[in-house]
């Protein structure tokens, strides 16, 4: 018998090998200092994420193992988010070590590391198998993450609150990808997509069974993007687990369960939007999920004491209007996404930041707190202020481009075609949540600022976590003043992921 | 000749007692085996469909999502040895620090 | 009634009964064993499909050894059946609770009604003698399948460190008696360890 591997590139698949390679160096450093390492075993880490970049940048694009595993626009795009969160995450951790992260430096850092290399291969993957094993690989260190402060009652609860929740949905995800194979005959996406649009089973014949695979990919996915009515988890995980990772689950593993969503429904599926499912295709189904994730995750976010469970409803909410931009699937709305998340990457790590150095300094992640604080650290307070302003939507920030271009795709869509004049409806709500965004993300600033007391707490410039804080802020006001060479590369989004405008 | 809806039945049955499993119990071990159901039951259809289609693709995804079962419940486990160290209890229920 | 038939009836039977069976439990350990009990049953169906080698997988590496994991672990931490933990409406949201469960419903009506679906030949033998056997299981997963099965040894990498890291008592840190009821609620939230 002959055995013949497909073709195969190394050279593409050269940043993710790297970066595998590197956390092992990471984990064994931790362990061959006899876990002394102290700091220096996360600026290893922040070391080994620029490396990776730069390795990304040269890898160039192509096909890395057959049509398993492919770099194009939208990959590399979406992998330098996942390390530039990696590397945010890593930055406002060193907090942790002084007094939290005793044990175990090594495999804290590790695993955030061999998280990235999961989300990186499953931007990649062009077929159904690397896909749902990358979306594991990209969550089962997460859950690990998430409970890493095992002494922590709060810690260890939101660990297995998000291991169930993340197992239960990947399962709901593998039952979706196993009725979609058995209906295409091929675990490859782009054949997916021929097999389905010509002869291999006559789709209308079998009513139902494509949009009840289209609604378990739904809810698996929406699980990983904290979709309403799947969005329960996302608070309670993410005030109990270490900031850095909340952090990193708000952004990382969201640009990860968008970009799996892309592949699946845009690249695999897009002719179930147009054929079988016209009458009633996931675009309503993802619609209606996302005007509920507007509407309640500001609504619910405006009665939050403590601020981490703050942000996540408002993550929620950014989740809505990404999916803004993922329904409209014109040429705009997938760059609109990428570019909408690239922004939320530096407004929310950096928000998440100042809440990591505020709570190392005072152990307190309640809204009350910050009382004040302009007076004492006014970097922090003024950075803070920005970044939730641009994740109002506010100009001149990043975040008003975002959200500008993603209502302006769903508009431009909805004059191009007949049938999806509800697009109006799904911009209505979103301008209209993001006045009720505008009150609660004010009301903190107001805390920090209008107020006669002085905070009794000063929070240090001259800390790694403040040079996070910086490189957001720089982020935030940057894209938002001269976005356009983000834009020019997201333009060629949508092609790479095989957009057909109808 | 069985037909292949039959065994897609049995995997939607096996399925839906899996995700009922999941909402309803309130033993952590429980539900993290209710979970393990939910992935066999679609390992179940990937083989149905693997023998209509009469190609094993079916089979290699099956063998790898056993191994990705298997590493899920090395995790979970770890995880639910350490919150019974905290708490003393597998009850979901007095999990309640965090509201759900 | 043909042989196949009765075969996939009775086990189809068996598996649900045991799934059945194992949410209903009060006590874990014999949630384990009626969940063996239907990887066994389903095992058959495996086989009955002509997937031999993962038949022989599902009963020898599932039911034999992660389940064992289950087992080990409820013995480790000695739990025994507990009237609490009969099952009960849980802290999930009302929509979830209520929409999975309908969801299935209706899946399974549609697909009864509506999908014409080619019989299988089930039995050893169908076209293919070869079919689903470890040679072209392996032949295929080590030639076109190559990746996914390298980022499923990253996957196990990952898992036994996580594993080692949550699990693992650290020395330094005191060691605490089996605490008695009254002191657990005041535990300080964020213990600093060692």
């Amino acid at each position: 018998m002959e055995f013949q591997l497909p073709d195969f590139d190394l050279r593409v698949m050269m940043p993710e090998i790297f970066l595998f390679l590197w956390a092992l160096v990471v984990i064994t450093f931790d362990l061959s200092t006899k876990r002394r390492s102290g700091a220096a075993v996360a600026y290893l880490a922040m070391f080994g994420l620029v490396i990776t970049g730069i390795l990304l940048a040269v890898a160039g694009t192509g096909a890395g193992f057959g049509a398993m595993f492919f770099n194009d626009a939208a990959s590399i795009f979406f992998k330098v988010i996942f390390l530039g969160a990696a590397f945010m995450a890593i930055g406002s951790s060193f907090g942790l070590l002084r007094q939290k992260i005793q044990h175990h430096r090594g495999e804290f850092f590790g695993l955030i590391l061999l998280s990235t290399v999961g989300m990186m291969f499953l931007a990649s993957s062009n077929e159904l198998l690397s896909l749902y094993i990358g979306l594991e690989l990209t969550t089962i260190p997460l859950f690990v993450c998430a409970a890493f402060f095992k002494d922590n009652r709060l810690s260890v609860e939101a660990g297995i609150k998000y291991l169930i929740i993340g197992a239960f949905s990947s399962a709901l995800l593998l039952y979706g990808l196993s009725l979609l194979y058995g209906l295409s005959g091929t675990t490859d996406l782009l054949q997916m997509r021929i097999n389905i649009a010509t002869t291999h089973l006559n789709f209308r014949e079998i009513g139902m069974l494509p949009m009840i695979s289209v609604i378990m990919l739904v809810a698996g996915l929406g699980f990983k993007l904290a979709l309403p009515p799947f969005h329960q988890w996302a608070p309670d995980v993410y005030e109990g687990s270490p900031t850095p990772i909340a952090a990193f689950l708000s952004v990382g593993s969201k640009a990860a369960g968008l970009i799996a969503f892309a592949k699946i429904m845009i690249n695999g599926l897009q002719v179930f939007y147009d054929q079988v499912m016209a009458p009633s295709d996931w675009g309503i189904l993802v619609a209606v999920i996302a005007s509920a994730a507007m509407i309640w995750g500001n609504v619910a976010a405006i009665r939050q004491a403590n601020i981490k469970r703050m942000l996540a409803y408002s993550s929620i909410a950014q989740a809505g209007y990404i999916m803004i931009g993922m329904v409209a699937l014109n040429e705009l709305g997938m760059a609109a996404v990428s570019f909408y998340m690239f922004t939320y990457l530096f407004a929310n790590m950096g928000a998440f930041a100042v809440v990591a150095i505020f709570e190392d300094t005072t152990g307190s992640t309640q809204i009350s707190s910050y009382n004040g604080l302009a007076k004492t650290s006014p970097f922090h307070a003024a950075s803070m202020s920005v970044f939730l302003l641009s994740l109002a939507g506010i100009p001149p920030l990043a975040g008003f481009f975002a959200k500008y271009y993603v209502f302006a795709s769903a508009i431009k869509m909805a004059g191009a075609a007949d049938d999806k004049s509800w697009l109006y409806w799904l911009v209505g709500v979103g301008l209209l949540t993001s006045v009720f965004a505008l009150y609660y993300y004010a009301n903190i600033i107001k805390t920090m600022y209008f107020t006669t007391d002085e905070s009794p707490y000063r929070l240090s410039v001259a800390s790694p976590g403040s040079a996070m804080v910086l490189i957001g802020l720089i982020g935030v006001l940057l894209f938002g003043l001269y976005p356009t060479p983000i834009l020019e590369f997201a333009a060629g989004i949508p092609e790479a992921l095989g957009v057909v405008v109808p | 000749m069985v037909p292949i809806h039959a065994y897609l039945m049995l995997a939607m049955i096996l399925f839906g007692i899996g995700a009922f499993g999941v909402l309803v119990s309130r033993n952590v071990i429980v539900m993290f085996m209710s979970v393990e159901l939910m992935l066999n039951a679609a390992n179940l259809v990937l083989i149905a469909f693997s023998r209509a289609l009469g190609v094993v693709d079916g089979h290699v995804f099956v063998f790898l999502v056993l191994a990705v079962a298997a590493a899920e419940a090395a995790v979970g486990l770890a995880m639910i040895i350490t919150i019974y160290r905290n708490r003393e209890t597998i009850n979901i229920d007095r999990y309640n620090l965090l509201k759900w | 009634m043909t042989l196949d038939y009765a075969i996939f009836l009775i086990s189809a039977a068996v598996a649900v009964f045991g799934a059945t069976m194992m949410i209903m439990q009060r006590n874990p350990v014999a949630s384990v064993l009626y969940l063996i009990l239907s990887l066994v049953a389903q095992a058959v169906v495996y086989v009955q499909l002509g997937a031999l080698f993962l038949g022989a997988i599902l009963i020898v590496v599932y039911a034999g050894a992660i389940l064992v994991l289950f087992l080990f672990v409820i013995m480790l931490l000695n739990l025994r059946s507990n009237p609490e933990l009969s099952a009960s409406l849980p802290p999930l949201g009302w929509f979830t609770k209520v929409a999975v469960p309908v969801l299935m419903v209706v899946e399974l009506y549609f697909v009864v009604d509506r999908v014409i679906w080619p019989p299988v030949p089930t039995g050893i033998v169908g076209k293919n003698p070869d079919f689903g056997s470890v040679e072209t299981v392996a032949t295929m997963m080590f030639t076109d399948y190559m990746y996914p099965l390298q980022l499923t040894g990253v996957l196990l990498l990952v898992a036994v460190v996580g594993a080692v890291v949550i699990a693992r008592r650290e020395s330094a840190e005191p060691r605490k008696t089996t605490a008695s009821p009254d002191n657990r609620n005041e535990q300080p939230i964020d213990t600093v360890a060692g």
